[in-house]
This record gives structure tokens, C-alpha cells and sequence, in this order.
């Protein structure tokens, strides 16, 4: 027990000590879980994305410039699993462009005439009926094209699988950094302190003993830097939310805390994980070296 | 602590003879002289002690301990049964004299306020108690050597190593220092004391064991320093 209290005096005092070192590991070390932590953000965000678009109904049916509105609507109904369609005109679909990017939209009508095509928009009753009718409906003769938010999706999720799997070697390459950083700190304070090693092991510490307070010291760096890299994650997230909302508000953000809180929790177990184990490694070396008898 | 080298031979990288076959037992509570001219082994046969150093040959056991087979762990905790006065001190000189002594008790996992007493008491009873605050440099020759003292017998150890705790002492220190180690010795530690102190050696006679060229050459009861080897 008094062991536990001298070894976390020892290991803060070794903080303070090397403070200038310590500070760059605790900035280091918050960079990387910053990094980690903003990636996961991005590549759950595309993820969701991608679920919310997989989830839409809809299916927008461009016409042909001379094709017949009522005659094509006829053809639609008829396919298999249509529940709805309706008619979005020329004109609607300018109003609509206009709402969405503004008064640019007047630089569509530069031409004249609205160049628009009509369209429909079509609901089927659930989504995995979404694929189907938009083959389906490409085979009307009327129809010149299809968008439907499964097809965006689609390349969607094949950008996010790219992204999660270049994070992933990101995030390992970014651990194994702040790994290297930490080891070095505590190899450079068990150096500076050499001397009192060789004494203490002499008069018979046990090798946990002299381990535990660069352990400590490890441990509290490594902590930090992901506790800071939490909360710096946490504000710049969720300034940045609030912001998107504004300016893209149909695209669905995670907001839940719960999850944001558990991506603090897992980017401080990951901090703990990996200053332990490259603070142990540190030390082990050194010991191993030292009490091997001459 | 019993101790027992059978056959110890030590070689050091590439060439050097250290020790060679040596054959040397004492018990529990005896008093033996290291004597030697430099270079001759005596501090490499402490080491063997302590195992800081491993033979080359031959088999060393103390306390009925086989060194050559003993873990990490162990070995800490046979440490911690023996004080060692260094030749060169290894005082920490960031640590106050007291801190310095404290230290070991602070290894073993002792409470706080136990190692506070042990500390005074045995500050006190090597005569540095008012220098407690001071650090090793601050320190005259004969207060370092009395503080590692102190720090080796802190903890009661069974067996005392001493190497050369009277070199630069004059006479009268090398007394005071010497009436310690036999007061040590006479409460029941074992104690090697490596020295080149004739003036010690004939006036406190006890066994001496003299080695030549990493050669015991010479083991006497009350025997005198005057080295035969050289002859
Ligand atoms: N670590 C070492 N590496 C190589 N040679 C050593 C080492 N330690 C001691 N020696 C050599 O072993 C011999 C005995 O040294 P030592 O035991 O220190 O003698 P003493 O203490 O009697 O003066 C010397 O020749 C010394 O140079
Ligand atoms: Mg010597």
C-alpha cells in the first residue's frame, strides 16, 4: 500500500520533473485520439448517411422532352409495387431548385426557356422494392432517366468502405506514433535516473517496485492526451454539427451524446491501453538490461 | 548467513581473470578481512555475493541460496537481506541523508512511520543524526562513509559486504568506523570487509582471508595484513 502512494508520488514528480517532455507527449498523444476520434466520427456519419438514403421510398422519374405525362403515369401504376406518384412539372421543379440553391437559380432561365424536364416522383411500399421498379421504370420508353437515393447510397458506401479501410491503417500507423512517443519519454526519464535504479535494485526492489512509478507516469501522460483530445473532439464536433444543420439540414448528423460519449470512453481506454503497454515495454528493457549480472 | 564458493572461477570479457577457483566457506555470525592489493578480485568476490556477477565456473551459496539458479524476485528479496557499504558509496546525491537511508525501507513496503524511526535511530547510532537535512556532497569523507553505513544496516540485514569502508579515513575515523561494523557484527551480522587498512586489520585481528591475482593464497584466524601474495 505504501508502495502504491510512494509510486504515484514518484511518477508524478517524474512528470513534473521532465515537464517540457511531458507536455509534448500529453500534445502528441492528443493529436493522435483527436485524429482517431475525428475519423470514426466521419466514417459513422457516412455510415449513417448511407442507412437514412438506403431508407428513402422515392424514386425520381425523369421524362423525355416530348413524352406524354398521362400516358407514362398510366405505365407507372401498372408496374408491380408502385403506392404513389405524383407529378412534379416544369415548373414545380424550378421552384424547387430555386428554394434549394437560391436566386442562382435564375441563371437556369439565361437560356430562355425553363430547361427543367417534368418528372415523377414514385413511392414504392418498402426498400427492397427500391432496386426492382427502378429497373422497371428505366424500361418505359417515356422515362430518360432514374435517380433514386439507393443508387447515391450505393457510391456512397463504396467512398465510406474506402475511407474506413484507409482509416483503419491511419488509426494503427496514428497508435503505433503516440506508442514510440510514450516509450521514449519513459526511456528518457529512466535514464535520468539510472543511477537510483542501479541502488534501488541493489538493496532489493522488486522489478514491479522499480517499474510502477514510470508505469504511473505513462499512464497519467497518455490519459491526458486522450482526455483532452475527448473533450476538444466533443466541441469542435458538435460546433460543427450545429453549423451543418444550417447550411445542409435534409443531411442526417449523429448527434446522440450517448454515442459521442462512448467514442470519449473508447478513445480513453485506447489512451490508457497504449501508454501502458509501451511504458511497461520502456521499463522492462531497462530493467532486463540492468539486473542482468555481469 | 552461511556462505559457500565452491570451485569459483570469473572471467571477464575478453580475458581477464578475475577469480580463480576459489574455494572458501564461513557461518553465520563470523567476521572475515578481504585483504589484497588492487586489482586482485575483492571487489568482483562481493559482487559475486550479491550477484552482480555471475562465475565463469563454480557454484556460490548463501543463506542456502544456489545464486546461479535464483529469479528476479527472489533475488530482490536475498538483497534486501544484505547490506553492502560500496568502495564508491552510491549515495544519491538529490537525496537528503535521511531520504537516502529511507529509501531502502521505502523499497521493502515499510509503513511510513516505522521507517521514520528506524531511520532516526540509525542516523543516531552512526552519529549523522544532525546532519540528517544534508545532501551526500555537502558531506565530509567520513559522514558519506558513516551514512552508507547506515543505509546498509538499516533494514538488519543477516550479512554485511563491506569494501574498503575505511579507505581515506584517517586513523581515528577508521576506529569509530570499525567500532560500528564489529558493534554490527557482535549483534549477530555476518560481515566481509574487503580492506586495505593495515592499521585495522592488526589492531581489531580476526580471520583474514588474503587473495593474489584472483587467488585466495592465505586464510588465517587472526591473522595480520601483511600481504604474502606480493612476495
Ligand atoms: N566489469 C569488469 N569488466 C572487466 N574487468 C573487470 C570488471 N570488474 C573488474 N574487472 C577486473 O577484474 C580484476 C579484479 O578487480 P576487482 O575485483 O575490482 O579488484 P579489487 O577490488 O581487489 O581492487 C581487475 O583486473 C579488474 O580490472
Ligand atoms: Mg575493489
Amino acid at each position: 500500500m505504501a508502495a502504491v502512494r510512494y509510486a504515484c508520488r514518484d511518477g508524478w514528480r517524474l512528470i513534473v520533473r521532465h515537464w517540457g517532455m511531458s507536455l509534448l507527449t500529453i500534445f502528441t498523444a492528443m493529436s493522435v485520439f483527436f485524429i482517431i476520434g475525428a475519423s470514426t466520427l466521419f466514417v459513422l456519419n457516412v455510415k449513417n448517411i448511407v442507412s437514412s438514403l438506403e431508407n428513402q421510398l422515392t424514386i425520381q422519374a425523369y421524362l423525355k422532352p416530348k413524352a406524354d405525362a398521362k400516358a407514362t403515369e398510366k405505365a407507372i401504376k401498372e408496374l408491380p409495387f408502385v403506392k404513389e406518384t405524383k407529378l412534379i412539372t416544369r415548373d414545380m421543379a424550378l421552384e424547387r431548385l430555386r428554394s434549394r440553391i437560391g436566386e442562382q437559380a435564375k441563371a437556369v432561365m439565361l437560356l430562355g426557356e425553363n430547361p427543367l424536364p417534368e418528372s415523377f416522383e414514385i413511392k414504392v411500399k418498402n426498400v427492397s422494392q427500391v432496386a426492382e421498379t427502378a429497373r422497371l421504370l428505366i424500361a418505359i420508353p417515356e422515362v430518360e432517366d432514374i435517380v433514386y437515393a439507393g443508387r447515391v447510397a450505393e457510391k456512397l458506401a463504396r467512398v465510406s468502405s474506402f475511407v474506413e479501410k484507409f482509416s483503419i491503417i491511419m488509426l494503427l500507423v496514428a497508435i503505433a506514433a503516440s506508442g514510440v512517443v510514450l516509450f521514449n519519454t519513459i526511456r528518457i526519464s529512466v535514464y535520468s535516473r539510472e543511477e537510483e535504479i542501479g541502488v534501488m535494485m541493489m538493496v532489493g526492489a522488486t522489478s514491479t517496485y522499480v517499474a510502477l512509478p514510470f508505469v504511473i507516469q505513462g499512464f497519467i501522460l497518455g490519459i491526458t492526451g486522450a482526455l483532452f483530445a475527448s473533450l476538444l473532439l466533443g466541441g469542435t464536433y458538435y460546433s460543427a454539427v450545429t453549423r451543418l444543420k444550417e447550411m445542409l439540414p435534409f443531411i442526417p448528423l449523429i448527434e446522440s451524446t450517448r454515442l459521442t460519449g462512448k467514442l470519449a470512453f473508447m478513445l480513453i481506454c485506447c489512451g490508457a491501453t497504449v501508454s501502458l503497454i509501451s511504458s511497461l515495454m520502456a521499463v522492462e528493457k531497462f530493467i532486463r538490461k540492468a539486473s542482468k549480472p555481469l | 548467513m552461511e556462505i559457500k564458493f565452491s570451485g569459483v572461477t570469473k572471467i571477464f570479457q575478453p580475458d581477464i581473470i578475475a577469480l580463480e577457483d576459489i574455494y572458501f566457506q564461513m557461518e553465520k555470525g563470523d567476521f572475515v578481512y578481504l585483504v589484497g592489493e588492487t586489482g586482485s578480485g575483492k571487489t568482483t568476490l562481493l559482487r559475486c555475493i550479491t550477484r552482480e556477477v555471475v562465475p565463469t565456473r563454480g557454484q556460490i551459496s548463501v543463506g542456502g541460496n544456489l545464486l546461479r539458479k535464483i529469479n528476479r524476485f527472489n533475488l530482490a528479496l536475498f538483497r534486501r537481506d544484505i547490506g553492502v557499504v560500496f568502495q564508491s558509496f552510491l549515495l544519491l546525491p538529490n537525496l537528503t541523508a535521511f531520504e537516502n537511508v529511507a529509501f531502502v525501507l521505502e523499497v521493502m513496503g515499510l509503513p511510513p512511520r516505522e521507517i521514520s524511526d528506524r531511520v532516526s535511530e540509525v542516523l543516531k547510532l552512526v552519529g549523522i543524526w544532525r546532519r540528517r537535512n544534508l545532501f551526500p556532497p555537502q558531506l565530509s569523507g567520513g559522514e558519506q562513509q558513516r551514512l552508507s553505513i547506515a543505509r546498509a544496516i538499516v533494514s538488519g540485514p543477516s550479512l554485511l559486504l563491506a569494501d574498503e569502508p575505511t579507505g581515506n579515513l584517517d586513523n581515528h575515523t577508521a576506529d569509530e568506523i570499525m567500532q560500528l561494523i564489529l558493534g554490527i557484527n557482535a549483534a549477530g551480522t555476518t560481515v566481509i570487509m574487503a580492506t586495505h587498512n593495515e592499521y585495522i586489520v592488526d589492531t581489531y585481528t580476526h580471520r583474514v582471508v588474503e587473495i593474489h591475482r584472483g587467488r585466495i593464497v592465505r586464510d588465517e584466524e587472526q591473522g595480520r595484513y601483511e600481504l604474502h601474495g606480493s612476495c
